[in-house]
Parts: C-alpha cells; sequence; structure tokens
C-alpha cells in the first residue's frame, strides 16, 4: 500500500513537473525599462509632466525630464499614461490559503478546547500560508496593488503578518518582511474560555500581563540568576514579548466603533505601539478619542454598517441609507480631523471592489491627494518599509502603476503595473458574450489524465449556475476548491491553483461536453495534457 | 402558568406585536433625531406638579427648580430665574427616576462567561454598548438608574457596573460617577447547568453544596493570593529601607481573578448573589459572615419571604419580581405576596426588571405589591427608587425628589401606580431625554414626510 502510494505520488510529481515553466527566461531579459513621456506622480514633490522612469534590478534608477534613457532599456510608451507609486494593501487576508478543517457543529463536543478553538493562535504566521500563484495575484495588479502585508484574522490573537511583493516567481522572492504587526481580534471563543466578548477583554489584560512578568523574570534572571526561580520557556510568550514588551506593533481588528474605543482603552493600558482596524466604518463616530489617543489608523472601504449600530436596529431602509450616505464619508471625516491612515482591504477582500470602495470614498469628501498617500505614503510609513516603498524616487523599489487617466475616476484604466521591476500586463477584461449553456455539468466526474506515463485519475464535482461554473478538484493529495469557471455551448472552462510541493501551481482546464463523457486539455505554465471524462452516475 | 394560560398570553402578546410593529418602527425611527435635539439648559422649572418625592412628604401643585442637573429647589409658587426654561407640568404626577437594581441590557457579546467556573476578572464595562436601543426604550417607562451586570451561569461571574441612561452619549457617559462597582454571584440551577448546558466539556459543579464550595475554594485563593503580595510589599518596603542593598525582591505574579476576588474580601466590589431557595440563601449568608464580607443583595430570592428575620440580621437585600415565578423547579415556592411581606418584615426590597420589555413598566411591578401585599403607596413607589438606590450604593445622589439631589425624574400624566398612567416626560440631570409629546409630533411629521415622498415615487 505505501509503495503505491509513493509510487503514485512520484507519478503526479513527473506529470506536474512537465507543467512547470522550465525556466522563467522571458522576464529575465528585461531587467531594464524606460517609461517615456509619462506623467509621475511621484508624491515627493509636484507632478512632474512628460517624464522618464528608468528601472534597473528591480530598483528605480531614475526619475525626471531630460534623462538619458539607457541603450539596453526595453521602452515603455507613456504619452497616454498617468505613473503612481505602486499601491499598498496594509492589511489583507485574500492571499492567505489555510488548510480546510472541518467544523464541528455541535456545540457540546467533549474534551478540553483545543487552543485554536479558544483563537489563542499568535504562532501562526502568515508566511507559511500565503499563496501568490499566479492567479490570484493578478487580481491585484489588475486593481494597482504591488504589495500586501498578509494577516491571519480568525481568533483572538490570530497570528503575525507578511508583507509580499506581488511578483509570481516564489514566495521566497516576493517576499519583503515577515511578522511586522501581530494581529488581535476581539472575537470571543467558540469553545473553552473566553467565550464572551467582555472575556476575550479580561482574556486580553492577564495575558499581557503575563508577557510583562514572564520578560521581566526572564531578563532578571538573565542578570542575577542567584536566589532567582527561573521561568519555563514559553514560545507564545516569546512571540508576544517582541509585540507587548518589545513594542513591534499590534492590530486590533475593531468591528465597530465601540471596538476601537476598546482597543484604545487596552493599548493605553498597556502602552502598545498599536494600530486599528476599523472594520465597521466607525471612526468618525470617536475622532477625538482617537486623536487623543497613540493608536494608528487604518481605514476599510466595505462601508457596511455593523450590527450594533443603531441604523441597523433601525430596520433595513435606514441601513441601507446609512450606507449610502453615512459610512461611505468615514475616510473623509478621520481626514479632515487630520488623522492620517492606510486603507485596507479587509471588508472588500477583492481588490477590484477595495478599489472601488476608495473611489467611493473620493466620491463622498475624501481628497483624491489623501486618498493616494492612504495607498502608498502612509502604508509604507505604518510597514517600517518609507525607504523602499511608497513614493517615486531614485533607489526605491520599483512598483508602479502605470495610468490611462485618473486612477480614481472609474474610466481609468491601468495599463501595466510594475512590481521588483517587472512588468505585467493588465489584460483588458474579455466582455465576449458566451454562448448560451447547452449541457449542465453539475455531478461528478471521472477525469483520465493521459500522461507519458500512463493515464492518471481524478474526481471532479461540478456545480453549474447558469454559465458560472465552481467546483471541487479531488485527487488522492487532496482537496482544491475553484470558482470563476465558465460554460458556453458545449464547453467548459475553468482555473484552479493548486499547492503542490509548496508552490502554487495554475492549472487551466477546457473541455468539450458529449452527453455524459468529456473531453478536453488542462494547460500549465509550460505545455497541456489531454484528458477524458465520465460522469459518475 | 398553565400551558392554557401561556398559549393565551403568548397569542395576546402576538397580536399586541402585530399592532406595535407599525407604531415602534417609525417610533425607532425618531430615535435619533430626538437624542440630537434634546436640549440641556441649565436652568429649568417644574412647575404645577403633583410631587411625590418618595420621602413621605408629597406635594401637590408644586414647582421643582433644577439647576444645572442638581434639584436647587421644591415648593410652591418658585419664580422663574432668568434664562429658566419653563414647563407648566398641569397636575401631572412626578416622581424620582426610577431606578433599576437587575438587569442585563447595553451590553456586547454575550452576558455569561462560561469559559470558566469563576469569571470575577471579566467585566462588563468593558463591552457596554450605549446604542441598544432597550436604553430608550426603559426611558420611554421613566427609568434613569439602571444597574447591568454578568449573568448567573457561574457561582462567581464578572463584574458590574450602574449606568444613567443618558441615551445618544457614549457608553464612558453613561456610567455614573461615585457608584460602587458591583460583582454577580449565583447559586442554584443556573451556575450547576440544570436547564442548559454549555459549550465545552461538562463542568463542575452539580449540586448546590458543589456551588458554595466553589466559592469557598476562591476565597481561600485569593486570601493566599493576598498573603503573598503582602510579603512582597513588606519585603520591598525594607529593601528600599536598606537603600536598595541586597537583591530586590521578586514580585507574585498578577492574577486579575484573584485580584476581584481579593476586592471582594476588601469589600470594595459589591455582592450580588442570584438565589431562589431559601436554604442555600441562608447558607451563604454564613459563609459571607464567616470571611467578613457583606453580601449586598440577593437576585429575585423568591422564597426570601421564608427568611426575613435572618435577611435582616445579616442587613441583605432583596431584588425581586412582582408575579414572576415557577418558571423552574427551584422558583416555584414564592407568591405575589412574597415582595410585600419582606417589605412589611424590614427586608430591604427592590422591584427589578431582568429584561428590557420589563424595565420600561415596572411602575406597574410596583403597583402590584400595593394590589396583592396591601403594601402603603409610598413602600411600593420605594421599591422601584430609594431601595434600589441604596442597594446599588447611589442614594446619595439619586432615588428621591430632595434638593442636592440629581434632578432625575419621571413624569406621569396620572399617578404612577394608577394601572392607566403614561410615562411623558424623562429628566437625567435636568436633561430631558424623552418627551413623549415631542416624540409624537416628530413621529408624525417624519410618517407625512415618508409618505409626500412615497407619493412624490
Amino acid at each position: 500500500m505505501n509503495k503505491l502510494f509513493i509510487l503514485r505520488f512520484l507519478k503526479f510529481t513527473l506529470i506536474l513537473s512537465l507543467l512547470f515553466p522550465l525556466l522563467s527566461a522571458q522576464e529575465d531579459l528585461h531587467n531594464v525599462w524606460a517609461i517615456k513621456d509619462c506623467k509621475i506622480i511621484t508624491q515627493v514633490g509636484p507632478p512632474i509632466e512628460k517624464g522618464v522612469i528608468v528601472i534597473k534590478d528591480g530598483l528605480i534608477e531614475n526619475v525626471g525630464v531630460n534623462i538619458s534613457i539607457p541603450r539596453e532599456a526595453e521602452i515603455v510608451d507613456g504619452s497616454k499614461l498617468t505613473v503612481y507609486p505602486g499601491f499598498i494593501d496594509i492589511l489583507s487576508k485574500s492571499l492567505l490559503k489555510f488548510p480546510q478543517e472541518k467544523v464541528e457543529e455541535r456545540r457540546e463536543v467533549a474534551g478540553e478546547p483545543t487552543e485554536k478553538e479558544r483563537g489563542i493562535t499568535p504562532e501562526i504566521k502568515a508566511y507559511d500560508y500565503a499563496d501568490l500563484s499566479k492567479s490570484s495575484i493578478e487580481k491585484f495588479h489588475n486593481s494597482g496593488f504591488t504589495v500586501v502585508n498578509l494577516i491571519p484574522e480568525k481568533g483572538i490573537l490570530t497570528g503575525v503578518s507578511s508583507t509580499f511583493s506581488l511578483i509570481d516567481s516564489g514566495k521566497e522572492q516576493a517576499f519583503i518582511q515577515v511578522d511586522p504587526f501581530l494581529g488581535i481580534r476581539f472575537s470571543p471563543a467558540r469553545r473553552g474560555y473566553p467565550n464572551s466578548l467582555m472575556g476575550v477583554f479580561a482574556f486580553l489584560r492577564q495575558t499581557f500581563s503575563d508577557t510583562f512578568y514572564y520578560s521581566m523574570i526572564k531578563e532578571r534572571w538573565r542578570k542575577e540568576m542567584l536566589g532567582i526561580k527561573r521561568e519555563a520557556y514559553n514560545p507564545r510568550l516569546e512571540i508576544l514579548n517582541s509585540y507587548i514588551v518589545e513594542k513591534k506593533p499590534v492590530v486590533f481588528l475593531c468591528r465597530n466603533q465601540h471596538d476601537i474605543l476598546r482597543a484604545i482603552k487596552l493599548g493605553e493600558e498597556f502602552r502598545l505601539n498599536y494600530f486599528i482596524c476599523d472594520l465597521g466604518s466607525e471612526a468618525f463616530r470617536v475622532l477625538n478619542e482617537i486623536k487623543n489617543s497613540h493608536a494608528r489608523l487604518i481605514l476599510t472601504a466595505g462601508f457596511k454598517a455593523p450590527v450594533t449600530s443603531i441604523y441597523s436596529r433601525l430596520g433595513k431602509e435606514e441601513k441601507e441609507r446609512a450606507e449610502k450616505e453615512i459610512y461611505p464619508k468615514n475616510p473623509a471625516n478621520v481626514a479632515s480631523a487630520g488623522i492620517p491612515f492606510a486603507f485596507s482591504s479587509f471588508e472588500t477582500d477583492e481588490p477590484s471592489k477595495f478599489l472601488e470602495g476608495i473611489r467611493k470614498a473620493v466620491e463622498n469628501g475624501l481628497s483624491e491627494d489623501i486618498a493616494l498617500k492612504a495607498l502608498t505614503i502612509n502604508p509604507a510609513n505604518f510597514l517600517n518599509l518609507s525607504k523602499a516603498l511608497g513614493t517615486i524616487e531614485v533607489g526605491k523599489i520599483a512598483n508602479l502603476v502605470l495610468v490611462e487617466g485618473n486612477i480614481f475616476s472609474k474610466d481609468s484604466k491601468i495599463r501595466y503595473v510594475f512590481v521588483d521591476g517587472k512588468r505585467f500586463e493588465i489584460k483588458e477584461k474579455k466582455v465576449e458574450e458566451g454562448k448560451t449553456p447547452q449541457v449542465n455539468v453539475s455531478g461528478k466526474w471521472e477525469i483520465s489524465l493521459e500522461s507519458p506515463m500512463g493515464s492518471m485519475h481524478f474526481t471532479l464535482e461540478l456545480s453549474q449556475e447558469g454559465s458560472s461554473l465552481s467546483g471541487k478538484f479531488i485527487s488522492q493529495f487532496g482537496t482544491t476548491e475553484f470558482t470563476g469557471g465558465k460554460v458556453s455551448g458545449n464547453e467548459i472552462f475553468f482555473t484552479m491553483s493548486i499547492n503542490f510541493g509548496g508552490e502554487s501551481l495554475d492549472l487551466t482546464f477546457s473541455a468539450v461536453v458529449e452527453g455524459e463523457t468529456m473531453r478536453g486539455n488542462v494547460q500549465g505554465q509550460m505545455g497541456s495534457m489531454e484528458f477524458t471524462g465520465k460522469r459518475i452516475p | 402558568m398553565s400551558r392554557g394560560r401561556w398559549a393565551l398570553w403568548n397569542l395576546q402578546e402576538k397580536e399586541f406585536l402585530k399592532e406595535e410593529k407599525m407604531r415602534v418602527k417609525i417610533l425607532i425611527l425618531l430615535i435619533f433625531s430626538l437624542s440630537i435635539f434634546s436640549y440641556s439648559e441649565e436652568i429649568l422649572l417644574l412647575k404645577n406638579a403633583n410631587i411625590i418625592t418618595v420621602t413621605g412628604k408629597d406635594l401637590e401643585k408644586g414647582d421643582i427648580l433644577i439647576k444645572n442637573g442638581k434639584i436647587f429647589e421644591i415648593g410652591k409658587g418658585i419664580q422663574p430665574l432668568k434664562g429658566a426654561k419653563v414647563i407648566d407640568l398641569n397636575g401631572k404626577w412626578v416622581m424620582p427616576g426610577i431606578i433599576d437594581s437587575h438587569s442585563h441590557i447595553a451590553v456586547e457579546g454575550g452576558v455569561n462567561e462560561t469559559g470558566n467556573l469563576i469569571s470575577a476578572e471579566v467585566d462588563v464595562e468593558d463591552v457596554l454598548n450605549p446604542e441598544d436601543i432597550s436604553i430608550f426604550y426603559a426611558l420611554t417607562g421613566g427609568v434613569t438608574t439602571i444597574h447591568t451586570m454578568h449573568g448567573s451561569a457561574n457561582p462567581i461571574g464578572g463584574k458590574g457596573i450602574v449606568l444613567k441612561l443618558r441615551w445618544g452619549k457614549s457608553a464612558k457617559e453613561m456610567i455614573f460617577k461615585g457608584a460602587p462597582k458591583t460583582i454577580k454571584w449565583a447559586l442554584g440551577e443556573n451556575p450547576k447547568q440544570s436547564n442548559f448546558s454549555i459549550a465545552g466539556p461538562p463542568r463542575y459543579p452539580t449540586s448546590r453544596m458543589g456551588v458554595e464550595e466553589s466559592i469557598r475554594k476562591v476565597f481561600e485563593e485569593a486570601k493566599d493570593y493576598m498573603r503573598k503580595w503582602d510579603e512582597y510589599n513588606r519585603k520591598l518596603k525594607e529593601w528600599k529601607e536598606r537603600k536598595s542593598k541586597g537583591m530586590e525582591p521578586i514580585p507574585p505574579k498578577k492574577d486579575y481573578r484573584l485580584e476581584a476576588i481579593a476586592d471582594v474580601l476588601r469589600g470594595k466590589l459589591w455582592i450580588r448573589c442570584h438565589a431562589y431557595q431559601a436554604q442555600e440563601m441562608l447558607s451563604i449568608m454564613k459563609l459571607c459572615h464567616e470571611y467578613g464580607v457583606r453580601l449586598v443583595c440577593f437576585e429575585h430570592g423568591l422564597e426570601g419571604y421564608k427568611i426575613t428575620k435572618e435577611l435582616v440580621k445579616y442587613n441583605v437585600a432583596v431584588s425581586t419580581f412582582a408575579d414572576f415565578w415557577a418558571y423552574k423547579w427551584e422558583a416555584f415556592n414564592t407568591m405575589p405576596y412574597s415582595a410585600a411581606m419582606m417589605a412589611k418584615n424590614g427586608v430591604l426590597v427592590a422591584m427589578s426588571s431582568d429584561d428590557s420589555e420589563r424595565m420600561r413598566r415596572l411602575f406597574s411591578e410596583a403597583a402590584k405589591a400595593v394590589r396583592f401585599g396591601g403594601l402603603s403607596e409610598l413602600e411600593a413607589l420605594k421599591m422601584i427608587t430609594i431601595n434600589p438606590a441604596k442597594i446599588l450604593g447611589v442614594e446619595k445622589w439619586v432615588g428621591t425628589i430632595e434638593v442636592g439631589k440629581d434632578a432625575d425624574l419621571a413624569i406621569f400624566n396620572k399617578h404612577p401606580l394608577d394601572p392607566y398612567t403614561i410615562c411623558e416626560m424623562t429628566i437625567i440631570d435636568g436633561e430631558i431625554y424623552f418627551d413623549r409629546a415631542k416624540y409624537l409630533e416628530d413621529m408624525k411629521k417624519k410618517k407625512e414626510e415618508k409618505e409626500k415622498k412615497n407619493r412624490k415615487a
């Protein structure tokens, strides 16, 4: 049995390796770029009209007018383009992929609750779960984002974040910094202590206090030893120590205005270096308290009234009115109080919706200048990366957004993004109307993949709604879910990224369906293979 | 209540809800505008009112002058000071703002921390929700001060807090300054989980004996904790006196839970103990006596009428219901005469709500003590004013209409114990937080506006 499994795994590995690019040579050819005749919003001075940006080895080599362009440079005609510093999403959860787990439906499960059930997981590192596959980072590029700071969001001590450049050449290359923030959310445990909101605060106080005590005893033992009983090693408190005692930043994920006040209370009580992420868009209700605190502010652009809000209690009509008229004014209100902030994609998740939300904030009185700062300089400062990111200056990382028109207008078109000096062309969305679906492929299919090593078998679980397709790809190595597929006539298309040996691999399937069978091919980054499918009755 | 009566009650409730639904909806629509438009004059003169002071000296056709949120003068024919806002009450009834000594409103994210048997470290103050609509409902029934607290799932639960219902203000601004903080205890069926089960593995205790033992145990732990800190402080003092020679003593680890229990032992946290049955009340009073701590009040205490002598002896109050019982086994042995019987025997009794709906009609709960137990109107009204004020330790500021006290008033169209009475206005610190006439007018306007808008559309 074991032998068989190993053999199968080897076979699987070999087949998949065929789908991998052998070399990503073509991108490396152009490491010198020159963007000519463009308008440059440098964020360090007035905009430069008809300027040039030279990029070399991933950094900005030169910026200005009348600059000599190196001979080897690949030229980008920027005559119709405005260049902004690449956008930074200071807090994001959408590129994190955690292994699926069964959620116990019954609340009265026997046995002690696990730490995970209690939400005490500061040891979860975003780095380990980041999914920087091509298809997922493309969505960010499409909205002008070049850097994300990913943070686990579940539980009370949610985990630590990691900052990545949005390039597709592997996590190690994309990595910018590890563990800049610790996430904290006031979210009671499903089982065990603390399972009430007030319990969460008591728990956090005790934990912070314990961290200080642990640190104090450790320090004194190191210095004196004589007469002091040493503390047991505690990996969790070691992690917390850098944030609570040594003052690396923590981020409080706040659902409403009351959470913001609670975060400020805790932050000041323990003198933390802390951020408030305003998930409920209610910072405008407590501007003075924020101003008088040491909190730094991260706003979101979902603009949904929190459940605690009086507007939510007034019925659907009032809630919708508030979400249209009151909540989108939150960033403008915060800005006029003179509080600097950065924007996070929490509450919007999809980068396109995120950008849409920021545009909505601009429509509701937020100045374009401050909106841009909230996507560039401010997050760079907050992440302690302002020497490398946030503006268009010589020596900084060549992260740029090239836009036709004003980025805050709906009609603008993002043409390219540069990430680490690598160009990504933004494909215009195909608006082609698919043919009306003539088949219904919902159900289970057995897929046989023809390969030089013989055939492999997988199960495909499809669910079709109109012309949209989603489903699961099940092999002996795990299950991968996908959405966003299409059915057109009797053809189906879908793309998924599967995790393979720590790397993400994008696979695009297309097939023609005939009755209870299908025939098609699967395309990897380099090469394709044929497959056939049979419906499992 | 028999099954039939339950059904009937449910049916009536449903019909009532149907009728009320529309009205309540429009009512709610106005809440915000109301809170924005509520005015705050420095000087307010209420004229020609029937004043029930709850001190025993009532005044017919009298005036109350309010200055800077306090009652400045009570009498007849008071001349308005310059700049005063004058309201002619024209024979309406004024009583002290109603006080609810047992509730769980304005709390976000659960009222029970069941993750631990003893959860003294949790604090309702951390999770107040000043936007809770129940606050407004309470105002419509003349309530001005409430005590909101942890639930009864644990022998020792969390800390509670006294609030003034300053609707529209922040949580911090609602906190009753100077009111002692409380701690919720619970005996009987709830902490031993007889009628429900919490998430997680089965929990000790499952008997009344176990409940009491768990309190005794944590008392001992806290005493030990206090001893450790005392010893540390003594050593630290010595070390400082010797001018830092030798090793600086190492402090014990701070434990928020034991810290709270220590505050109970020091008398800083006032004990509010949920209990139904006479024997467990007797037993816990003895335990508190043994540890030298004062048990301030039994919550519900439905069998309190059986042990009035002991309640008086140990100086324990009861915060109870008028005619709400038999909803579980331990709540069977009582009757609507219980509150009056306790009061007549010298026990300090308050009528409390435990519920956001009952909260807005506490005056009719007080009236029941007249109807069933034959209490005087004064004694009945005390149960929703000065008595709960004493239980909460705020009688210096509220609970009666007296010169110098906070101007927290409830104004009714009829005597507050009249079955047909309606609360017309609620005032806190001289500020009007609820004005029914203005409110109905605004509601009408809003409705008209809406209809206009609909017609246009």
